[in-house]
C-alpha cells in the first residue's frame, strides 16, 4: 500500500506542527528521523487519520485516512505513549482490539495468544497491564498493532524503553514483516536503531522535511566535504601519502592523526576518491589496513542537515 | 440527493451495525462496566443512595409496634393510630422522595459522571486514539459506550429503587408492598427514560467539551432546573419525564395536580405532554444526541 503526503502543513492554532511536507512511502521500512518535537508524531497522526492537514493532502492508496474509517483495517499503530486499559490483562487488551474488529471470541483469543507468545509474553499475558514493565508494555503495544496482520504498520518510537533483548526481537520482527511486503513507517530519534533497519529515511526538523530517500544518496547531495579516513599499515607512510594526495583535484583538505596512524581526506567527490586511491596506493607502494567514512552514518548526516548545510 | 442516498443506505447500515454488535458490544460493555463500577465516585453515590434505605429500616424498627393491624381475607393491613392506611401514606412518601432525591438529583450527577468516565477518560488515557485507528465507526464507538452507561446507570438506580421501595413500604406489610408495585414500576419507567436521555446528552458534552462535568452542572441548573419550570419547558428533558410521572400517578388513581410536577404555564394552563409522545421525544433526543456525538468523535483531531 502506498502512503502519499503532498505539501502537508499542520497548524495547531498559531503553532506550526509540520510545514509543507511531501513524502511517498511504499512497501518496506521507511524511517522518519528527527529530534523530539521535530514533527514525526504529527506526520504519523496525519497518515493515520487522527489529525487532518491544515493544508495539503494525504492519501493512503488514494483514500483520505481521516474520513475513510474502513481504510483503517489496514493500519497497525504502535504509539509512542502509553495508552492502555490498565485494568485489563495483556491478553484481554489485545483481544479487545480484535473483537472490535468484529472477530469472534475464540478466534480473537487464539490470535492474541499467538501474537503475545511470539513477542515473549507467554507468562505475562494473563497478568494485569498495570503490573507490566516498560518492555512488556512495548511488546503488548506491538502485539496489538500486528496481531491482525496489517498492511501498513506505523510505529512511533518503537524502541523507546525497550531493553536490548526486546529491541533485537522487535528489529527481527520488523525485518520479517518488511520482507512480507508490508509498508512500515518507523519514527525514532535514535538514529542507530533505524540505520540498522533501513537505508530509506526521511529527516525532519522543526516541522520541515530536510531530506528523504536513500541515506547514501542524501549524503551525496550535501555540499559539505566528506571525510574519508585511510589507515596505512606502516606508520611511516602517513606523511608520504598525505603529500601525494594533497595535490589531487578532489582533495579539499587533509588531517594527519599520528597517534592513531590515520590520514583523513576531506572531499566533495567521494566516488573519485574511491576510484583514484587504489591507483595512487599502487604507484606509491603503500599498503593500507583499512579505509572508512564515519560520515556515512545517520548521526553525521542528520547533524549536517540540522546545522543548515548548503545544498547543491 | 446525497441525503436521500444516505437515507436509502440506512436499513443496510443499521443491519450491519446490529450484526457487528454481537462481537463489539460484549468487550466494550465489560470494560465500561468495570471502569464505572470501580470508580470511587460511583461508590460515593451508591453510599448516598443507601442512606434513605437505611433510614427507612431504622424508622421501621422504631415504629413497627405503633401500627394498628386488621386482617381481611387472611391479609394483614396496617393502619396508623389515626386510622389512615400506612401503605397509602408510604407510597406517596416513596414517590415524592424518589422524585426529589433520585430522579431530580442523583440520576443527573450519575449521568454526568458516567459519561465523563466513558468518553473523557478515553481522551485523557489516549485510548480513544487507538480506537480511532481501528476500523470501527465513530457511531459504534459512542453507541456501545452509551449503552453500557445506560445499563449501569439504570442498573444501580433500579436496584436502589427496589431497595428503597422495600424499606419504605415494609411498614405496610406484605399486602402494602404488593398492592403498590405500580408506583415502583412508575419510578423504574421514569428512571430508564431518564438514563436514556441524560446519558446521551452528557455523552455529547463529554465529546465536545474539555470540562464536561462543569458544563453538565451548568446545563442541569440553568436548562433542566430553571427552564423546566417556565412556559417553554417543552424544550427540556425534565418536562417529558415529569409528564410520564404525572400521567402514571394519575393512572394509579392518585389525587395529583399538574402543578405538583411543574406542568403548568404562567397562565396556570396544563402543558403536560402525552406519555407516549413524551417517551418518543426522549428516544428521538437520545438518537439525535448520539448522531451529533458521533460526528463530534469523527471530527475530533488529536
Amino acid at each position: 500500500m502506498k502512503i502519499k503526503l503532498e505539501q502537508v502543513t499542520k497548524n495547531y492554532g498559531n503553532v506550526q506542527g509540520i510545514s509543507n511536507i511531501s513524502l511517498d512511502v511504499d512497501s518496506g521500512i521507511t524511517g522518519i528521523l528527527g529530534p523530539n518535537g521535530a514533527g514525526k508524531s504529527t506526520t504519523m497522526k496525519i497518515i493515520l487519520g487522527l489529525s487532518r492537514p491544515s493544508r495539503g493532502r494525504v492519501t493512503v492508496d488514494g483514500k483520505d485516512p481521516f474520513s475513510d474509517w474502513k481504510l483503517k483495517e489496514n493500519f497497525g499503530f504502535v504509539p509512542e505513549y502509553d495508552c492502555f486499559y490498565e485494568h485489563m490483562t495483556g491478553l484481554e487488551f489485545v483481544m479487545y482490539f480484535l473483537r472490535i474488529r468484529d472477530i469472534g471470541r475464540d478466534k480473537a483469543e487464539n490470535m492474541a495468544r499467538t501474537a503475545l507468545s511470539e513477542l515473549g509474553l507467554n507468562n505475562a499475558m494473563e497478568r494485569k497491564i498495570i503490573t507490566y514493565s516498560r518492555g512488556m508494555r512495548q511488546k503488548t503495544k506491538v502485539a496489538r498493532a500486528t496481531v491482525f496482520d496489517p498492511k501498513i504498520l506505523i510505529m512511533d518510537e518503537p524502541f523507546q524503553g525497550a531493553d536490548p533483548t526486546t529491541r533485537g526481537l522487535l528489529m527481527k520482527k520488523m525485518t520479517e514483516w518488511a520482507k512480507k511486503g508490508k509498508t512500515i513507517l518507523i519514527s525514532s530519534h535514535i538514529l542507530h536503531d533505524v540505520q540498522s533497519l533501513t537505508d530509506n529515511i526521511a529527516l525532519v526538523n522543526n516541522g520541515k522535511m530536510l531530506a528523504h530517500g536513500n541515506r547514501h544518496e542524501i549524503r551525496n547531495l550535501i555540499n559539505v566535504p566528506r571525510p574519508i579516513t585511510i589507515v596505512p599499515v606502516k606508520k611511516g607512510n602517513l606523511r608520504k601519502l598525505a603529500k601525494r594526495i594533497i595535490d589531487e583535484e578532489w582533495t579539499k583538505g587533509t588531517t594527519i592523526d599520528e597517534e592513531n596512524n590515520e590520514l583523513t581526506v576531506e572531499t566533495n567527490q567521494t566516488e573519485e576518491v574511491y576510484l583514484e586511491l587504489p591507483r595512487i596506493l599502487q604507484k606509491e607502494k603503500i599498503t593500507i589496513e583499512k579505509i572508512y567514512s564515519e560520515d556515512d552514518s545517520l548521526d553525521s548526516l542528520y547533524a549536517k542537515l540540522v546545522e543548515g548545510a548548503q545544498w547543491k | 440527493m446525497e441525503i436521500i442516498g444516505e437515507i436509502s443506505k440506512m436499513p443496510a447500515t443499521i443491519q450491519s451495525l446490529a450484526k457487528r454488535s454481537v462481537n463489539l458490544f460484549p468487550p466494550i460493555a465489560k470494560d465500561c462496566t468495570h471502569r464505572l463500577l470501580v470508580n470511587k465516585v460511583t461508590w460515593v453515590i451508591i453510599a448516598i443512595l443507601l442512606l434513605p434505605c437505611i433510614l427507612g429500616l431504622v424508622i421501621y424498627y422504631e415504629t413497627n409496634n405503633d401500627r394498628q393491624v386488621q386482617e381481611i381475607d387472611g391479609e394483614k393491613i396496617y393502619y396508623t393510630n389515626d386510622g389512615a392506611l400506612i401503605h397509602e401514606e408510604k407510597r406517596e412518601d416513596y414517590e415524592y422522595q424518589s422524585n426529589l432525591i433520585v430522579i431530580s438529583f442523583v440520576a443527573i450527577i450519575m449521568a454526568i459522571l458516567f459519561s465523563s468516565e466513558l468518553i473523557n477518560e478515553e481522551y485523557e488515557n489516549k485510548t480513544m486514539q487507538l480506537l480511532r485507528t481501528t476500523p470501527i465507526h465513530s457511531f459504534e464507538i459512542l453507541l456501545h459506550r452509551y449503552l453500557a452507561g445506560v445499563i449501569c446507570m439504570f442498573g444501580i438506580l433500579g436496584i436502589h429503587s427496589i431497595l428503597f421501595y422495600y424499606t419504605t413500604m415494609i411498614q405496610s406489610g406484605t399486602h402494602g408492598i404488593l398492592e403498590n408495585l405500580d408506583v415502583l414500576l412508575t419510578i423504574l419507567k421514569v428512571l430508564i427514560f431518564e438514563s436514556i436521555a441524560f446519558m446521551a446528552v452528557f455523552c455529547v458534552f463529554a465529546i465536545y467539551f474539555e470540562k464536561p462535568f462543569l458544563i453538565g452542572i451548568i446545563y442541569w441548573i440553568v436548562w433542566e432546573g430553571f427552564v423546566s419550570g417556565q412556559n417553554y419547558q417543552k424544550i427540556t428533558i425534565t418536562h417529558y419525564l415529569n409528564s410520564i410521572l404525572f400521567d402514571s400517578t394519575k393512572a394509579m388513581g392518585w389525587k395529583v395536580k399538574a402543578s405538583d410536577y411543574n406542568l403548568i404555564n404562567s397562565k396556570e394552563e396544563i402543558i403536560a405532554t402525552e406519555p407516549l409522545i413524551a417517551m418518543i421525544v426522549i428516544l428521538i433526543v437520545a438518537i439525535v444526541a448520539l448522531i451529533i456525538g458521533s460526528r463530534g468523535l469523527a471530527n475530533r483531531q488529536f
